[in-house]
C-alpha cells in the first residue's frame, strides 16, 4: 500500500513540474504567432504590410502579464479547456486533438504492441538458442534495422512499394473521395493506407526490442538460479520462459511503457512522410507556427500518458518482481 | 539516372524533411513511366494542386482568414483582378472603373448577375463587403482601410473616397472578395464564420467535400458561363512533388526539383513556366556599420556574382535581378536610361574592392580589413528550412569570402527569423520584395520611412531601415500623380536610388512555380503569353480559369 501511496505523490508532483514546463516552454521560443502565420505566407511571395495588423486582429494576441495567464492555464487545464487553435483558427484545441488521436492510436498503438510482443518473443528465441538459425538473422537484422532513420525508411518503402510496385497508397489515412464511417469499405481503405507507415514503424522499432530482450535473457540464462532450475531437470522451456524470461523482461517493460506512453505523441517524421493525420503530425504543425494552445495541449496529453504508462508499469514491477515492493 | 542520383545525394546531406522525401523519389527516377496515372485526355475535369492540406482540410471557406480553403477566392469574385506582373486588370464584378481625380475611384458594378443560390447580385452587396471590412479590421488582411475614406453607392456607380491622393489604390482596394450580403448579414461573428455552403457569384461553386479532396462544379448560371471550360474542380489535400508528377494535374503550383526531368518528363503535353513573382534580396541593417556606408553597399553589389547564386539558388530556372527594383521582363516599359545596362550589376571583384576601400575596408593577406586591422564579418540571418534561400546564401557566403569577409549564416525558424527582421536584429538578412503589381507599392513598401521603426520595434516593412526624405518625397509625389509619364520619371530616379544608394542588394528573381498540363485544357499563361501569373491559389486563378479552352479529343 505504502508502495502504491509513494508511486501516487511522484506522479502528481511530475503532473504539475510537467504542466508549468508545458506552459514555459512554447514561449520561450523566438517570435510570435502573427510572425509564424507571416512566415507562412511569405512562401508564396512577398507580404503586404497591412497583412500583420489582421492577422494579430485575428488570431488574438495573448493578454495579460504571465502570472495572470498561467493561473488561467491552470483554471483551463482543470476543466480540459484550451482553447481555439492558432493555425486552424477557429477550430478548437479539442476537436483538433479529438479528429487526430485516433489515428495515432490505432495505426502507432497497435504496431508499438505487436513490435514489442514479437520483438520480445524473437529475443527470447535468439538468447535460448544462441549461435543457431534462430539467433544470428534476427539479431543481426535488428542491428541493422534499428540504426535505419524512420524517414529514411519511409522514403524507401514509398519510393519501392508505393510509387514502382504500386502495392500501397502512399499518402494519407483513406481515400482522397472516402469520407470516414464504420462502414466495412471505408475500414478496409484505412486499412490499405496504414500498412506503409505501419511497416515503416515495426521495421524500425522490432529491432530494439529483441536486442534488449536478447541481451538481458543471456545475462539471466548465466545466473545460478537457471543453472540450478536446469541441474534439477526442468523442462528446458520452463527454464526459460519462466525462470529466465519473467526476470529478464523487467527493463523491456519499462520501455514498453514509454513507448506506449509516447505513442499519443505520434510519430511525428512517419505521420509526416505520409500525410497521416495523426497527432504527430498535428504537433510539426503547432509547433511550426507557434500555435501555443494548440503546443500546450498536446505537450500535456503526451507527458500525461507517459506519466501514467510509467505509473502501470511501476505497479506492474512490483507483481513480477517482489523486491521492488519493499 | 547516373546524374539524378548524384542529385539526391547532395540533397540527403544538406536538408531533412518532407522536400527530401520528394526529392529522393523524384531524383532517384529520372525517367517516370509516362502518363501512369492519368486520365485518358480530353477529360472535362481539371485536377489542381492549389490548396494544401494539412495534411487534411478544414472545411472554412470564409475567404477573409488566413487558414481558408482557397476555392473561395474563386467563389467570391472581387471587382477586378490585377496581374501581378505587370499590373493590368481584369474586371469581374464592375465592368468598368475610372480615377476621375486621384483620390476618387468610381466602379460601375456589372448588372444582370446572381448569386449561385439565385438571388440577385447588387452595389448593395458590394458596400455590405466594405462595411464589413471596416467594422471587422481582422478581416481585412490587405488593408483597405488604411487607404479609404468612405464607400458609397449611386445607382450601379459604387465610389471609393481614398484618405490621400493615390493613383495606385485601385489594385488593392477593388480586390476584395464580395460576399452576399443576404448570408453574412446574419453572421453575429464573421470572423470564425466557416462558411461551410460558400453562396458567391463565381465560376464555379462547391461540390463534393471531404477531408482529403474537394471538387468544384460549374456554376451553370456564371454571368460568363459561355467562358468556362473547365466541368469541374478537383482539388486533393495532398500535393507533393511526387504526387504532382504521378497523379496528372492539370495545374499545380509547386517548386519542382529538376523540372524537366520530373514534370516535363513526366506526360505528354506538361509544360513549366516560372515567372518573376518578386526579387529576392540581401537587406543591409543600415543602422549598422559598416552597412551604413553606400560605399560598402555598393561594393557589397559588385563583389556578388548573381548568375551563379541564381543558378544554385533554384536549378537555373530563375534569372537573376537587376540593381534597379523592378520586375524584368514584365516592367521593362519602366525602365530608366540613367543608369547602365538596364540596371544589371555584374561581378567586377577590382571596383568592389575599390568601393570597399572608400568605406575604409581594405584586403590585405586575403582578408578585408579596415584600418584597425580588423576583418570585417557579416551574418546573414535566412529562415531554416526555406531550402532554395538557403542554397543562394551558400553561394553569397562563399563570393564574400572570396572577397576576404568573414561571413556566418544564421537560420532561425521561420517564425523566429520575422520577428528578427522585423525587430531589426541582423547584419544583414537574406529578404524578399516587389511582385504586386505596382511599381509603387514596390518601391513604397521598400523604401519609405512611414515603415522605418527604431531597432527594436517591429517594422511591418522596409527591414533594412532606410529613410531618406528626399526618397519619401518622390514616392509621395508618384502615389498623388496620375500622369503616367511623371510617374515614370519618378520610377526612373527611384532606380537612381536603388541603383547609386544600394538601400538593399537585389539578387535574383523568385520564381512563380506555375506547372500546366495542355491534355485536356490549353491556353494556360505562358512566357509568350503572360496575361496572368500561374497562382491557382489566388483570385487570378478566375482569369485564367475563364481564359483557358478545352483540348478537342
Amino acid at each position: 500500500m505504502w508502495y502504491l501511496l509513494r508511486k501516487l505523490g511522484l506522479l502528481l508532483l511530475t503532473a504539475w513540474a510537467a504542466i508549468t514546463l508545458n506552459f514555459l516552454l512554447p514561449r520561450l521560443m523566438p517570435g510570435t504567432p502573427a510572425d509564424a502565420a507571416i512566415a507562412k505566407l511569405a512562401q508564396n511571395g512577398p507580404v503586404d504590410p497591412a497583412t500583420r495588423a489582421a492577422i494579430e486582429a485575428q488570431l488574438g494576441v495573448p493578454t495579460g502579464d504571465a502570472w495572470s495567464q498561467y493561473v488561467q492555464y491552470l483554471g483551463n487545464v482543470l476543466h480540459l479547456d484550451f482553447g481555439v487553435s492558432y493555425t486552424f483558427f477557429p477550430q478548437s484545441v479539442s476537436s483538433l486533438i479529438m479528429n487526430a488521436l485516433p489515428w495515432t492510436l490505432v495505426m502507432v498503438g497497435l504496431v508499438t504492441i505487436v513490435a514489442f510482443i514479437l520483438g520480445t518473443l524473437l529475443g527470447v528465441l535468439a538468447a535460448w538458442k544462441r549461435g543457431t538459425w534462430l539467433d544470428t538473422p534476427p539479431t543481426l537484422g535488428g542491428t541493422f534495422t534499428s540504426a535505419f532513420p524512420y524517414f529514411w525508411t519511409a522514403l524507401l518503402l514509398v519510393f519501392f512499394l508505393g510509387y514502382e510496385l504500386k502495392w500501397f497508397p502512399t499518402s494519407g489515412a483513406y481515400g482522397r473521395e472516402s469520407t470516414p464511417t464504420m462502414s466495412l469499405a471505408f475500414i478496409s481503405d484505412a486499412i490499405g493506407h496504414a500498412w506503409l507507415p505501419a511497416i515503416t514503424i515495426l521495421i524500425t522499432s522490432l529491432g530494439g526490442w529483441i536486442l534488449g530482450m536478447r541481451n538481458n535473457m543471456i545475462n539471466t540464462l548465466g545466473d545460478d538460479y537457471v543453472t540450478f532450475a536446469e541441474a534439477n531437470g526442468l523442462h528446458s522451456r520452463t527454464v526459460a520462459v519462466k525462470y529466465a524470461a519473467r526476470n529478464a523482461i523487467l527493463p523491456n517493460l519499462t520501455g514498453f511503457g514509454l513507448a506506449l506512453g509516447g505513442v499519443v505523441g505520434g510519430s511525428l517524421l512517419v505521420e509526416q512522410v505520409f500525410n497521416y493525420p495523426g497527432v504527430g503530425y498535428l504537433l510539426f504543425n503547432a509547433v511550426t507556427n507557434q500555435d501555443f494552445p494548440l503546443m500546450q495541449a498536446l505537450f500535456l496529453m503526451i507527458t500525461i500518458s507517459v506519466l501514467l504508462a510509467n505509473f502501470l508499469v511501476d505497479i506492474l514491477y512490483g507483481l513480477l518482481d517482489p523486491r521492488t515492493r519493499r | 539516372m547516373i546524374d539524378g542520383t548524384r542529385r539526391t545525394r547532395k540533397r540527403l546531406t544538406s536538408a531533412l524533411g518532407l522536400g527530401l522525401v520528394t526529392a529522393l523519389a523524384l531524383g532517384a527516377c529520372a525517367a517516370p513511366e509516362s502518363g501512369s496515372a492519368s486520365s485518358a485526355g480530353g477529360s472535362s475535369s481539371l485536377m489542381l494542386a492549389a490548396d494544401n492540406g494539412s495534411p487534411t482540410f478544414t472545411r472554412n471557406f470564409n475567404p477573409f482568414v488566413i487558414e481558408k480553403r482557397n476555392m473561395s477566392l474563386i467563389i467570391n469574385e472581387p471587382l477586378m483582378v490585377v496581374n501581378a506582373l505587370d499590373g493590368k486588370s481584369t474586371n469581374f464584378l464592375q465592368s468598368d472603373f475610372t480615377q476621375p481625380d486621384a483620390k476618387t475611384i468610381v466602379s460601375t458594378i456589372r448588372e444582370g448577375v446572381t448569386w449561385s443560390d439565385g438571388e440577385e447580385f447588387t452595389p448593395d452587396d458590394v458596400l455590405f463587403t466594405y462595411a464589413l471590412l471596416q467594422e471587422f479590421p481582422a478581416l481585412d488582411t490587405t488593408g483597405v482601410w488604411s487607404r479609404l475614406e468612405s464607400v458609397t453607392a449611386e445607382g450601379q456607380d459604387v465610389t471609393f473616397t481614398l484618405k490621400a491622393e493615390d493613383s495606385s489604390a485601385p489594385i488593392s482596394v477593388l480586390a476584395v472578395p464580395i460576399v452576399p450580403e443576404h448570408i453574412w448579414a446574419e453572421q453575429a461573428d464573421p470572423v470564425t464564420f466557416t462558411n461551410e455552403n460558400p453562396i458567391g457569384t463565381g465560376p464555379y461553386v462547391l461540390g463534393d467535400f471531404n477531408a482529403n479532396q474537394y471538387t468544384m462544379t460549374k456554376n451553370e448560371t456564371y454571368w460568363q458561363a459561355d467562358k468556362v471550360a473547365a466541368e469541374e474542380l478537383v482539388l486533393p489535400a495532398a500535393n507533393s512533388q511526387l504526387d504532382v508528377v504521378n497523379n496528372g494535374y492539370d495545374w499545380a503550383y509547386s517548386f519542382m526539383s529538376d523540372v524537366e526531368n520530373t514534370w516535363v518528363a513526366a506526360d505528354e503535353g506538361n509544360e513549366y513556366w516560372f515567372p518573376a513573382g518578386g526579387t529576392v534580396g540581401i537587406a543591409p541593417n543600415l543602422t549598422k556599420a559598416p552597412y551604413n556606408d553606400p560605399n560598402f553597399r555598393k561594393g557589397m553589389s559588385l563583389a556578388l556574382e548573381r548568375d551563379a547564386i541564381a543558378e544554385n539558388a533554384s536549378e537555373g530556372t530563375v534569372d537573376a535581378a537587376g540593381q534597379q527594383g523592378l520586375l524584368l521582363p514584365t516592367q521593362s516599359e519602366w525602365l530608366t536610361d540613367a543608369i547602365p545596362d538596364e540596371g544589371m550589376v555584374t561581378q567586377d571583384t577590382a571596383a568592389a574592392e575599390a568601393a570597399f576601400a572608400e568605406a575604409g575596408y581594405t584586403l590585405s593577406g586575403g582578408k578585408l580589413v579596415d584600418a584597425n586591422g580588423t576583418q570585417a564579418t557579416m551574418t546573414i540571418t535566412t529562415p531554416n528550412g526555406w531550402t532554395d534561400w538557403l542554397r543562394a546564401v551558400q553561394e553569397i557566403q562563399k563570393q564574400y569570402t572570396a572577397m576576404g569577409i568573414d561571413v556566418k549564416v544564421n537560420q532561425p525558424q521561420p517564425a523566429a527569423y520575422f520577428q528578427a527582421v522585423q525587430n531589426g536584429d541582423f547584419d544583414v538578412a537574406m529578404t524578399s520584395f516587389g511582385g504586386n503589381g505596382s511599381v509603387y507599392q514596390g518601391y513604397y513598401n521598400l523604401l519609405s520611412s512611414d515603415f522605418f521603426h527604431p531597432i527594436g520595434e517591429s517594422a511591418p516593412s522596409n527591414y533594412q531601415r532606410y529613410s531618406n526624405p528626399e526618397v519619401d518625397a518622390l514616392l509621395t509625389e508618384f502615389r498623388m500623380s496620375v500622369d503616367e509619364n511623371r510617374q515614370k520619371e519618378i520610377a526612373g530616379e527611384l532606380q537612381e536610388v536603388m541603383y547609386n544608394e544600394v538601400p538593399i542588394i537585389s539578387v535574383y528573381y523568385a520564381g512563380l512555380w506555375g506547372l500546366v498540363s495542355n491534355k485536356s485544357f490549353t491556353g494556360w499563361p505562358s512566357a509568350e503569353d503572360p496575361y496572368m501569373t500561374p497562382t491557382p491559389y489566388t483570385s487570378s486563378a478566375l482569369v485564367v480559369l475563364t481564359t483557358i479552352t478545352k483540348v478537342d479529343s
